[in-house]
């Protein structure tokens, strides 16, 4: 991954930025960051005397303007990725290193909720605190936004060091449609968001949407039995489609008005993400269906 | 670096790529070499797939072939494009009556031109009507096939009581996406094609052809890679399962036709994988192989790698400049290679397995120990030309094409026997030659006779290679 991209003015603000902050997550990203290093963590990410408050230091949250890039990637072409080659090779005590039993040096819990298409990672920084004993992972695509999910999850964790707070979230670059399966095994997922995914309008753009039929076996293979799939998105079109697909795969059951009304992910869900706020400032509508993994059928 | 092989580093990516001939280039024309074959039982039957066109031969009591069918594509693509075209035309004109008002707030109609059918620029790349992937149900009594003009897969019933062709076109059914990968269900009344855009569709043998695939019929499976095969296996339960795999490193385990329940995936490739077998003597077994140094074995049925076979020193002899990666993916010193197996197949009854790398004059055969689970090289087998093709044939017998587009219409397949008293393998000389005559006498037929600028591009499987070209 670059910092930049090879045409960017090297002396521009955005440019040094980058660099910056690119240095810090090198340092930062895996490490366990509680009280007792938190001195040594501000310094390193730069914190100036005059941050320091009531002997706290307080980190910058980081700046959308600096990690601008285009909103659509395309997920059919061939990205450079890091993936494990199966979930078991999948290193994740590395992204919560909060969660490492010190003993074995092993992760003590499994990711069970997956954010995919995390965007600005706004719906699992409110997820945090719902679901302390769950570890929650954004997928996202595009290396910018990443980046900017990371620098903002290191500065949580500063900043919150004394509460022990976002220790249990952490994003991935990756394409979800081609490397699900890489990352986590049959079962292992009791929640997945679809968050204002990427509408593709265009319908020989179709087979690029988060929801498609042969898409949904897929998550129906990471999902246990009873997990549930999330989607809210502002375009109507895109939600028929989304709750035709699901409502015609036999491994999943659309859950009732009173069911979402009852839950808290989807309280969340509505009010915490980047994109839902823009709605919600444009006074657009949102449209929200859950479903239920169901059980297998008896194999014929 | 010689002249052929910079004209293969310039060339296109993906199936563009021709590989230039290798030695004095000649204006003579040729026979186009065979880019497929397929038998029924003990070979006596052949099939072979040269440009457009599908032949059968039949061997005769005196050990000679004769031709018993035929088939080409004469398939014109022109008046399905000028089809999508006015369609696509109307769709905008729509459009635009919507947008475009007059003062007065009615809309403006716009003057409707006739459709024109798009002529492809100087640069673009060449359009081939090529067929490819031949198979043959168990029963001999169908072949299947795909033609590469209409995107379509064909079912072909073969009836060898007629003596004139034996080969009569029982459906042709056209798909949005190239199909790439072709299987019949154990059945036997089910064709499953695994296309370039990733999904797997799975069409009836008999009834219509169904004209609109995207409204009419989903995929049953998908990949968001392109696919590259697609097995169709039975564990020791009797259930059934499809296998894909695709360009992303994944072998998925389907079940069927359920195939909406993911079983498994096989994990271990680091390349894409581009041909799987399962051998009839342990049908737990699956080989698979791509663009990876090694070949691996696998338990399907428990989702288990059991052991990989690393080919990387025994090819290295075989390589050449056709290897070379394309230019932009080169190094500065200009030795980076790029090589990938083509196929792998299994023999009937012998425990061995073959496999080719693309572009090369060998096979190499391994042996298969079921008790240790592993496999070992047995024997290489070095061949006149560079193999196109290879098919696994009744009898512990393989029979492959080569590219002899330099031979003056000789050596275009090679059978290869197993010999069980000397477990040993050994080329098959009279029946290959055989073969060989009958096809010659087509040297004049316009057919199957090509310059030597128009030959299919037989050698387009390492180019799957990906190289993760984009950054953000």
């Amino acid at each position: 991954m670059k910092a930049a991209p090879g045409n960017m003015d090297p002396s521009s603000k955005r440019y040094i930025y980058r660099v910056n902050k690119e240095e810090n997550r090198k340092e930062l990203k895996h490490v366990r960051i509680d009280e007792s290093n938190v001195q040594e963590v501000a310094k390193d990410a730069g914190v100036s005397a005059s941050k320091v408050k009531k002997g706290k230091k307080i980190l910058d949250l980081p700046k959308k303007k600096y990690y601008r890039q285009r909103a659509h990637s395309n997920p059919f072409s061939d990205h450079q990725l890091e993936y494990p080659e199966c979930p078991a090779d999948m290193d994740w005590a590395r992204l919560y290193p909060g969660f490492v039993d010190s003993a074995t040096g092993k992760l003590s819990r499994e990711v069970t909720i997956a954010d995919i298409g995390c965007g600005f990672g706004g719906l699992m920084i409110d997820l945090s605190p719902a679901f302390p004993q769950e570890l929650i992972l954004g997928m996202e695509i595009r290396v910018q936004v990443t980046n900017y999910v990371e620098d903002r999850i290191i500065a949580l964790r500063t900043n919150h060091a004394r509460e022990q707070q976002y220790q249990n979230i952490n994003v991935l670059r990756g394409n979800a449609m081609k490397f699900l399966p890489n990352f986590f095994h049959k079962a292992q997922l009791n929640k997945m968001f679809f968050c204002f995914p990427d509408p593709h309008f265009k319908q020989r753009k179709h087979k690029a949407r988060i929801v498609t039929s042969t898409l949904l076996s897929e998550y129906a293979y990471v999902l246990k039995e009873g997990g549930v799939v999330y989607t809210i998105t502002d375009v109507e079109d895109l939600h028929n489609w989304m709750v035709s697909h699901l409502e015609q795969h036999p491994l999943f059951k659309r859950l009732s008005k009173e069911w979402e009304q009852n839950d808290k992910c989807v309280e969340i869900m509505t009010n915490a993400t980047e994109e839902g706020k823009k709605v919600a400032r444009k006074q657009g509508a949102k449209y929200i269906a859950c479903f239920e993994r169901l059980p297998d059928p008896e194999i014929i | 670096m010689g002249t052929e092989a910079t004209s293969r580093v310039c060339s296109g990516p993906l199936e563009n790529v021709a590989i230039p001939v290798q030695h004095t280039i000649t204006t003579m024309a040729f026979i186009h070499p065979i880019q497929a074959l397929a038998t029924i039982g003990n070979d006596s039957i052949i099939f072979t797939v040269v440009k457009n066109v599908i032949m059968a031969f039949q061997q005769q009591s005196s050990g000679e072939y004769k031709q018993i069918g035929e088939w080409a594509d004469t398939y014109d693509r022109s008046d399905s494009i000028k089809e999508k075209v006015s369609k696509e035309q109307e769709r905008q004109i729509q459009e635009n009556i919507k947008k475009q008002k007059d003062n007065e707030g009615n809309s403006v109609p716009k003057k409707v031109s006739q459709a024109k059918v798009p002529v492809p620029g100087p640069g673009a790349p060449r359009i081939y009507s090529c067929i490819r992937n031949l198979i043959v149900t168990k029963n001999g009594g169908k072949l299947i096939s795909c033609a590469d003009s209409d995107k379509s897969v064909l079912i072909f019933k073969i009836d060898l009581s007629n003596k004139t062709n034996c080969l009569e076109l029982l459906k042709r059914q056209p798909f949005p996406k190239r199909p790439n990968a072709i299987t019949i269900s154990d059945d036997e009344s089910t064709v499953i094609m695994a296309d370039k855009f990733g999904d797997v569709y799975s069409i009836p043998i008999e009834g219509e052809p169904i004209t609109n695939i995207n409204e009419e019929l989903d995929p049953i499976l998908g990949h968001v890679s392109m696919l590259t095969d697609v097995l169709f296996k039975t564990d020791s339960k009797g259930k059934r399962f499809l296998i894909t795999t695709d360009r992303d490193e994944h072998i998925k385990v389907s079940h069927f036709p359920q195939s909406f329940i993911v079983d498994k995936w096989l994990f271990g490739h680091k390349e894409f994988v581009s041909s799987v077998c399962s051998p009839a003597w342990k049908s737990n077994f699956l080989f698979s192989a791509g663009g990876d140094d090694s070949v691996y074995l696998w338990d399907w049925e428990a989702g288990k790698k059991l052991a990989e076979f690393n080919y990387s020193e025994a090819v290295k002899p075989y390589l050449g400049d056709n290897h070379l990666a394309p230019s932009r993916f080169q190094n500065e010193n200009n030795d980076v290679i790029e090589y990938a197996v083509s196929k792998i197949v299994a023999f009937s009854t012998a425990p061995y397995v073959a496999f080719f790398v693309e572009a090369t004059k060998v096979l190499f055969i391994l042996k298969v120990d079921s008790e240790k689970e592993t496999f070992t090289l047995s024997k290489t087998i070095d061949l006149p030309y560079n193999v196109i093709s290879l098919e696994s044939v009744q009898g512990d017998e393989l029979v492959v094409s080569l590219d002899n587009r330099d031979s003056g219409n000789n050596d275009f397949v090679k059978f290869i026997k197993y010999d069980a008293a000397n477990d040993d393998f050994t080329v098959d000389d009279a029946k290959s030659k055989a073969v060989d005559t009958c096809l010659k006498q087509f040297s004049n037929s316009e057919k199957l006779v090509v310059e030597s600028a128009d030959v299919y591009p037989l050698y387009s499987i390492t180019t799957l290679k990906k190289h993760g070209e984009h950054y953000s």
